[in-house]
Parts: structure tokens; sequence; C-alpha cells
């Protein structure tokens, strides 16, 4: 193929993903108020809608996520473009799997669905979209791994995170009898909060292994498994975050609201190593390995 | 000995290692946000809002201050503390049986009296292959994968075993950056270094001596299009509503680091010891040495207006002064090597670099001027000025680093992941069960606990109901 071929192909090929990122990213947000007027309404089908819409969003991602596989010929997870979708879709799909049998609680989704049409509107428009080739720190057998099972405990943390959010927010209405539809209780509230523990024992040793690959991996690269860069440091943070979470949760007194306060903040944590420590890196000026991400 | 026993208890609780973790985790922030490494004079000079602070707790090198060494040695302590405590509680067998056990499920049988027990041993022991532990009120007591809190006292034990290599890092550690010339011998006569705590140990620890040469240096580039993408929203948007097209274009400079490569040989006693074309990923490891492949740094040797002298000039971003030109340029990064082109085939490159003039106006607004392809052997105008690149020389810049701690980490860090995916991931029930006979029926009463994520005890009753019923 000759050369002028291959870049009218390669832009005609990507003209095709935005627009169907876009499309998603637009469902995404359609779900988010449907999800919320659920939880006030208590209509069945506002919330199989929502439910609807979110599957559609899900669907297409993952679509779009193989196709952007075969565009870059690679894990499309280089760029913080590709990281941002790959981030949205991985969350959107956890939650459904893991909300599948729920039909009384959905206020989780509008946390999951706002998230990701966040992160597929911060992509559009913030980011570049061009199919980079892969950097050579960047071409190791880890990448792969490392970085999918991050995400893959990321999405675990957000869907843990939303339904720790929910309970929180739910439960001074359940007390006030305000919200009892549907044999939505307080025992209901102790069954999500154990599905939310259940997400962070599934999600933590991945995210372990993600800790021990990234020191492997640096060790390879640059012959230091660790030199306390932000983002190294704050993904200790968050491990350690949720090691104390998990903790928290086997100390009976504690099992209620704060384990669940515990949570959200090994969340807020996570957004830090994924996103914050980048903008704290430039805006303190501290020199970073990772900045090539952004 | 009363204050002794309660510090030993607080360490080894539960709430103990969660405020000590917690109280690492502000120590780990704060080394994120103070940058570390830094001269505090020069933090003093810059106005530091927090100097008595940094001072105190030396926040600009935090991870090797008293205080994170201390609050990390204490850690230690908790998690040394938690493991001998309970071991005591994980190995004694009558402490883990339950007591004043509940049924949870009821299922009904069509076993006749006599034969239940014979029954449901059947069952649950040979055909589901649970082990029975004891009995209790008389109730059956058994278990089936492996026992949970061994899981959980075998990850946090090894946990435990990886700090004596985190101490072998510290003390015995030693690095350092090489920059290599083709053709050029260089000695590794390494002694610990001096950041590292080595001194604790030995001050002078040499480690046997060779030579390093670089026989020769590589770059390797990719053609890589550039995308003509708007910067504003609005025109975004407009390419998803298909108002505005798309378009890639490959420019003089569309090249993208494709690899770096230094071929190496270590040289001890006029022999060759070891030899590796080395590259980001893949190290040279020579006894417990290993090289990395960090950077390159390149320098150019100018010609400025035909005069008779060279100016040595290193390429890089920044826009720099150089003798004898007008203005301030930027000097990109001269591309040199192979190249492996979009159509697939693969060409020598003629060494060239983009040079551009850079404007400073008297308000200090900065602009450049469009970019120039300089070629080795030829010149360009900049400003009024001739500048011809008449040669160039690139070092390979390696990292080395001696780690015996290395290993241990290696082997107890993959020990706690896969033990703790197996008690995370894995399943393990406690079940016991209990004939009664109740208005002529005999029933087969069922008491479930269960952990790891995989275990489901709905599933596990449905299973003996099925078999019963079978
Ligand atoms: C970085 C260090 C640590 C990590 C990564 C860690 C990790 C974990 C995880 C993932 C769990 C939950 C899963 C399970 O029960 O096996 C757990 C439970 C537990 N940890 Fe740790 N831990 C750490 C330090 C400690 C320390 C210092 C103690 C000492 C008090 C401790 C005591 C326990 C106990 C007793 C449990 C069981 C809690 C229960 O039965 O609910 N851990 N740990």
């Amino acid at each position: 193929m000759l050369t002028q071929e291959i870049l009218g192909r390669d832009a005609y090929l990507l003209t095709i993903e935005l627009k169907l990122f876009w499309t998603i990213a637009a469902l995404y947000v359609t779900a988010v108020p449907l999800f919320l007027l659920f939880t006030f309404t208590r209509l069945k089908s506002i919330g199989n809608l929502a439910r609807g819409i979110l599957t559609g969003a899900a669907t297409l991602h993952i679509i779009l996520v193989i196709f952007r596989t075969f565009e870059g010929g690679r894990a499309p997870f280089q760029t913080l473009y590709e990281s941002l979708s790959w981030f949205a879709c991985s969350a959107a799909v956890t939650f459904l799997i893991v909300s599948r049998k729920w039909k009384d609680f959905r206020l989780p989704g509008a946390f999951v669905a706002t998230l990701c049409a966040g992160a597929c509107f911060y992509a559009l428009f913030g980011r570049d979209p061009a199919v980079e080739p892969l950097s050579p720190p960047l071409q190791s057998y880890w990448f792969e791994s490392h970085v999918f099972l991050a995400f893959t405990s990321y999405a675990v943390f957000i869907v843990s995170c939303s339904i720790e959010a929910s309970c929180l927010i739910l439960r001074p209405f359940l007390k006030r009898g305000m919200i009892i539809a549907d044999g939505f209780t307080e025992e209901s509230i102790r069954r999500y909060r154990r599905t939310s523990f259940n997400l962070v024992t599934f999600g933590f040793p991945l995210l372990t292994f993600c800790v021990f690959s990234g020191a492997a991996w640096a060790n390879e690269a640059w012959g230091r498994y660790w030199s306390w860069d932000p983002k190294e440091t704050w993904s200790l943070i968050t491990w350690s975050v949720f090691t104390i979470y998990l903790h928290a949760y086997g100390i009976r007194k504690w099992r209620g609201n704060v384990a669940s306060y515990i949570n959200i903040l090994g969340f807020f944590c996570m957004m830090m190593t994924f996103l914050g420590v980048n903008w704290l890196a430039k805006i303190l000026g501290i020199p970073s390995l990772h900045l090539y991400s952004v | 000995m009363i204050i002794v026993k309660k510090i030993y208890l607080w360490l080894s609780s539960l709430r103990g290692s969660i405020y000590v973790l917690g109280l690492l985790c502000v120590f780990f922030l704060l080394g994120t946000v103070f940058p570390q490494g830094r001269d505090i004079a020069l933090y003093e000079e810059r106005g530091g809002a927090f100097l008595p602070l940094v001072k105190l707790l030396d926040l600009l090198n935090i991870f090797n201050s008293v205080w994170f060494l201390s609050l990390s040695f204490i850690f230690f302590l908790c998690l040394l503390f938690c493991a001998i405590r309970r071991y005591g509680i994980v190995s004694n067998k009558e402490k883990g049986l339950p007591k004043n056990i509940k049924p949870r499920y009821s299922l009904r049988t069509c076993w006749g009296v006599g034969e239940a027990n014979e029954e449901a041993f059947q069952v649950i022991e040979k055909t589901l292959n649970f082990k029975r532990i004891g009995q209790n009120d008389g109730w059956v007591i058994l278990q089936k994968g492996l026992y949970y809190k061994w899981l959980t006292w075998l990850y946090h034990a090894a946990i435990i075993a990886c700090f004596p290599g985190l101490l072998l890092s510290g003390f015995f550690m030693t690095e350092g950056i090489l920059t290599l010339e083709a053709g050029k011998e260089t000695e590794i006569k390494s002694m610990m270094g001096d950041e590292t705590l080595g001194w604790l140990v030995s001050p002078d620890h040499p480690l046997p001596s060779f030579t390093i040469i670089l026989d020769e240096f590589l770059t390797e580039y990719v053609e890589f299009p550039e995308l003509i993408y708007p910067d504003d929203k609005r025109s975004r948007f407009a390419i998803a509503l298909g108002w505005k097209d798309l378009e890639y274009e490959l420019k003089e400079n569309s090249l993208f680091p494709k690899d770096w490569l230094s071929r190496l040989r270590l040289i001890r006693g006029g022999e060759t010891v070891a030899e590796k074309t080395i590259e980001v990923n893949h190290p040279l490891k020579f006894e417990s040495y290993s090289f990395y492949q960090l950077a390159y740094t390149q320098t150019l040797n100018l010609r400025i207006n035909n005069s008779k002298e060279l100016i040595e000039v290193d390429t890089g971003r920044r826009a720099q002064e150089i003798a004898g030109l007008n203005s301030k340029v930027k000097v990109g990064t001269l591309r040199t090597g192979t190249l492996f082109k979009l159509n697939g085939t693969k060409v020598k490159i003629s060494p060239f670099l983009m040079m551009k003039e850079v404007i400073t106006d008297a308000e200090g607004k900065v602009t450049t001027r469009e970019e120039q392809k300089l070629e080795l052997g030829k010149s360009i105008i900049i400003d009024g000025d001739k500048i011809e690149l008449i040669d160039f020389q690139e070092k390979s810049m390696l990292s080395y680093r001696y780690d015996p701690g290395v290993p241990l980490l290696w082997v107890f860090g993959s020990l706690v992941f896969l033990i703790m995916a197996l008690r995370c991931f894995g399943r393990w029930y406690m079940l016991a069960y209990k004939i009664e006979v109740k208005d002529g029926k005999t029933l087969l009463l069922l008491s479930v606990k269960s952990k790891g994520l995989l275990a489901d005890p709905e599933w596990l009753k449905d299973k003996i109901t099925r078999i019963i019923n079978a």
C-alpha cells in the first residue's frame, strides 16, 4: 500500500472511531438522569430503560475498544485518551455484571454512568486521539498485564465506591421511612455493603499484582524497582488505603459507615493515582518518570 | 510488664495496624507534595512557606528520614507481633471449631432413621469430599478447601519476609550512571554508593572490577504521521457530526523512537566475559550487576558563518544561545540510524535535525519561526547567520546497579501475591450437619460457613439437595 493510501485509511478509521465514541458518551450521559429518576420514582420501566441504555453504551464501548486494538495493532491503553476510554468501558461492564440481579438499587448506576461520561468527554475534548506507536519503555511483556489488571481493579473499586456512596446517601432516607420500597431495607444495605467488600476483596489482589509488576517492570527498564516517583507513591497510598479498608471491615464496630468512608477515600486515592498525580507533578514541578502518559 | 504487654497487644491488633498504616500514608502523601532530593537551601531561597516543618520532618528527603524509617519499623513490628499472636490462634484446632451451631438449612430426605447417618456420610464425606475435623453437640463438623486462616497468616508472614530484602537493598545496593562513547573503555570499580546506608556495614566494600566497552550505539525510528486535529472543542465536536474531516500528515520530522540499542562487551583480565546488545527493558546481567539502557546524548559540531573553529552544541528541547549567532535557537534531536517506514520498508536515515529560531519580544513573550531541516554536511540560514552541520557524536547513557535484595523480594513478593490470590479468589467451606427426625420425616440440618469469592453456600446447599433427591 502507498503511504498516502495508508494515511487516508487511518484518518477514515479514526473518524469512524470518534463518531462511535461520541455516541457512547451521549448514551452514558442519558443514563445518568434515568438512574436518578428511578431512585425517586421507583418506576420499574425507568429503571429498566436506564440499565438498557447503559448496556447499549457498554456493548458499543467494547466494540470500540476492539476496533481501536485493530487500528493500533496493540493493546489500546498507551495514551491517556486510550486509558480514559478503557477506564470507562471496564467500569460500565463491571457495574452491569455486578448489578445484574439488582431490581431496586439503581443509584450506583448514576455514579458509574457519570464517571464513564466524564472520562469519555475528557478524552474527546481534552486529548489527542492519534494512534501512537509504543515508546521503548512501554515495549515490555509487563505492559499488557500491568495496565489491564490495574484498570480491572480500578473498575471494581469504582463500582464498590458507588455502592458505598449510595448506601450512605440512602440510609438516612430509609431511617425516616422515606424509601422503603421493593424490600429495600437495612438488611439489604448490609448485603450491598457485603457486595462492596467482596468487590474490594476481588480487586485487592489485582492491585497488589499491579504494584508488584510495576516494580518488576521498573527494575527491568530502569534498574530500580522503587524510586518514590509520585505515581508509584500514589499507587502505594491507594493500596494502603484499601488494606486499611479490608482491616476496618474486620472490626465489627467499623463495618458500617467507617468502612464505607475509607472505601470512598480509597476511590479518591485511586483517581489521584490515575489522573491527579500528573496534574500534581505538573503544578508542583515534580519530575515524574510516568509523565509520558499525560 | 503490663505496659509491654499492652504495647504488644495494641501493635498486634487490627486497630493498631490501621493507625500505623494510616500514618505511613500521611508520609507517602507528603513525599509526593514536597519534591524529593532537592536542596533545602534552594527551598529556603525560593521562600519555602513550610521551612520549619520541612527541616523538622526532613520533608525533602522524607523516605530516608528518621521519622519515616522509625514508623516503617513500627509497622514491621505490627506485622511481626500480629503473626506471632495469630499463629497460636490459627494452629489451635479446638479453637477453630464452631460452638452453639444453628442450622442454616433444613433439607427433607427420604432416608430411614437407621440409615440416615450413613447416607449423610456417603453424600458429604464420600461424594463431596469434605474432611471431618470434629464434633460438637451432635453436629458433625467438616471442612473443604485450603483453610483460609492459614492462607491469611501465610501471606502476612510472606510480607514480613520481604523486609530482609528491603534491608539488603538499603544496605548493600549500589548504582550509578555511565555515559559511554563508542570504542572507549570504562572501568567499573564499584564501591558502596554514598546515598545508600552502606556506610553502616562497611564504608569500602569493593566488588570485583571489570571493563565495559560500547562497540556500537544504534537508534531506530518509525514513521509517525501527525494528526491534524483541532484544538477547540467545537471543531472536535464537528468531526463527530461529520462537518469536518480528519487528516494525517507525514512531515519531515514525523518520526517516533522505536528503539535505542547499545552493543556492549564486558572484559575482565583481557577476556570478554559477557556481551549483549541491550535496549530499554532488556538489560545486560553479569554476576550481581545489571546494565540498563537509560538514554543517550548527542553533541553536534557546527560551523557558524564559515568560521574556522567548530562549535560543540548539545541537542535538546530548550532554546539555547550559540556563540556567533544573533538569535537563540532550539536544536532538535538529531535523527540518524534506521527508519521503519509506514509502507513496510526499511531505510538508513541520512542524519538531520530540525532547528528553529526563538524570538523573545520586549514584553518577554516567546515565539518561534518555522523549523528548518539541517542535514549532515549541509547548511541553513537563521536570522542571517549560516549554520553548517559538520559532524556529530552520540553517547549512550546506561545505569548500572548491584542489588542483592532483589531475588528475595521477588520470591516473597510473588508468594504474597499468590497466597493472597488463593485466599481471596479460592473457596473454603466449613460445614456442620446433624440428622433430626421430626413428624416421622428425616431431616438433614446444615450449617455452612464459607470464605473466598468462589465459595457459595447456596450453591452447596442446592448441590446436596440434588444429590439427596437423586
Ligand atoms: C501491608 C500490610 C498488610 C496487607 C497488605 C494486609 C492485607 C490483608 C488483607 C487483604 C486482608 C483481607 C483478606 C483476609 O482476611 O485474608 C487482611 C486481613 C487481616 N489482616 Fe492484614 N494486611 C497487612 C498488615 C496487617 C497487619 C500489620 C496486621 C496485624 C494486626 C494484619 C492482620 C490481619 C488480620 C487479623 C486479618 C483478618 C481480618 C478478619 O478476620 O476479618 N494485617 N489483611
